[in-house]
């Protein structure tokens, strides 16, 4: 389980990915491509998750932006992982390791939520 | 019979009582008047009128023998486009009552005290309601107060003598006073909730007590299905309320939804107040129940206080919020 939770602005989470990325000392540029770890986005946008429905590959590490002007929370319907408050431009990641399906809420606004399908 | 209004709508409540109360005005008035309510308890019946109107400015509102205010989300911290100075506006409220010419004996806060349950948030709060007149103020827990801890904070601050998650109950000059917590334990795709614990303590808390007792019950999110697809209501409110039937004069007093508006059913009026903070849309006008962006000089006019007073021998609960402008 791999979890992150920064106070970062949008452009700062880009410069950060970034430096991660070129922060790999004596890495090829070609096998950039093929180690780099999968990732992808879900931003909270209205008081909703989108995409509502995502489906990744085993490994992926998941990050969350709120982009409202109110608070929201990431918390797994069986609490298996859970955000702390993300205030606006907050993120929070979470790696999903095992196949299967899992269903997630804002514990804030409960009729929030969406369902992230590993496969 | 169920009507219901909202704060700036053309008014569809009734004179269901036949009282000869035209709350047709008077739901006018409120919505002229944007925010905040007094209240006076009379008789066992709670009137809440406008600030303007007082009973000592003579408009034939009698005096009444409780009056206290209700103030809503605060939202201590917050500091987006939809209000930059929620110290301002809170003081502003402060204010308000202070210049109230029936004084209000206390004081409720229907929750959203915080905007991220930070402890200089609530610290800011406490330090402005002590410019209040009224020094005793009752509150009861919004979402925003139990961010992160399950509420530990909120209830060692507010809650030290309540019930479970911060509910409880107490007597003011006849009146039985219930503030309720329905912002914790959420669940999935659902609503506001009571939960078991809470109800069997309502059902016990109200059982003995005599059916003309006057009933006023609090908490923040609205306890009845104002707009679910955006979460205002609360899940278990028909069980709760059920317990409340034998009641002649049952009032609910709710924040959340930053707006006024107001429903009757039966012998329950249904209230919510508008926000210190920010306004939020009318349910579906908009993307979100998110704040709502207004021109600088229109913010006040949509924030506000609500003034009650119970009068005894009259039959019908009228509600009358007064805005910050």
């Amino acid at each position: 389980m791999n979890e992150r939770i920064q106070k970062v602005g949008r452009v700062a989470a880009t410069a950060l990915a970034v430096s991660l990325v070129i922060g790999i000392p004596g890495s090829p540029r070609a096998q950039d491509e093929a180690s780099k770890p999968p990732a992808a986005e879900v931003k909270i946008d209205n008081f909703t998750f989108g995409p509502a429905s995502l489906t990744v590959a085993p490994g992926t590490t998941v990050t969350w932006t709120n982009r409202d002007d109110i608070p929201h929370t990431v918390v797994a319907d069986d609490k298996t992982f859970k955000s702390k408050p993300l205030d606006t431009d907050d993120t929070y990641s979470h790696t999903f390791d095992k196949p299967g399906t899992y269903r997630y809420f804002c514990s804030i606004h409960p009729h929030m939520t969406g369902t992230v399908v590993v496969q | 019979m169920s009507d219901e209004t909202t704060g700036k709508k053309d008014v569809i409540l009734h004179d269901h009582n036949h009282d000869g109360v035209d709350r047709r005005g008077f739901l006018r008035c409120m919505a002229w008047a944007g925010a905040g309510a007094v209240y006076v308890m009379q008789g066992g019946i709670l009137k809440s009128f406008a600030m303007g109107a007082s009973p000592r400015h003579g408009s034939g509102v009698p005096a009444g023998e409780l009056s206290f205010v209700q103030i809503s989300d605060s939202h201590m911290g917050f500091n987006k486009a939809a209000n930059g100075d929620v110290v301002g506006t809170l003081k502003t409220a402060v204010d308000k009552i202070n210049a109230l010419p029936l004084a209000p004996e206390f004081i409720l806060h229907t929750g959203d005290i915080s905007h991220l349950s930070k402890p200089e948030e609530f610290d800011t709060v406490d330090q402005i309601l002590r410019g209040a007149r009224p020094k005793d103020v009752f509150y009861v827990p919004g979402e925003h107060d139990v961010l992160g801890d399950d509420g530990k904070q909120y209830l060692d601050r507010y809650g030290r003598s309540t019930n479970g998650s911060g509910w409880y109950s107490f007597d003011k000059k006849g009146v039985h006073f219930i503030g309720l917590v329905n912002v914790m334990n959420l669940k999935p795709g659902g609503l506001g909730s009571l939960g078991h614990e809470q109800l069997e303590w309502l059902e016990h808390d109200v059982k003995h007590r005599k059916a003309s007792t006057p009933i006023v019950v609090f908490a923040h999110i609205p306890l009845w299905s104002v707009y679910p697809e955006w979460g205002w209501g609360t899940e278990d409110s028909a069980q709760a309320l059920s317990y409340l039937r034998k009641f002649g004069s049952v009032t609910v007093l709710n924040g959340h939804i930053h707006q006024i508006m107001q429903k009757v059913e039966g012998n329950v009026t249904f209230h919510t107040a508008a926000s210190t903070a920010f306004p939020q849309p009318q349910p579906g006008k908009a993307g979100s129940p998110g704040p709502m962006v207004v021109p600088a000089g229109e913010l006040r006019g949509l924030l506000g206080i609500t003034d009650v007073n119970f009068v005894q021998g009259h039959h019908a609960l009228a509600v009358v919020d007064s805005s910050l402008d």
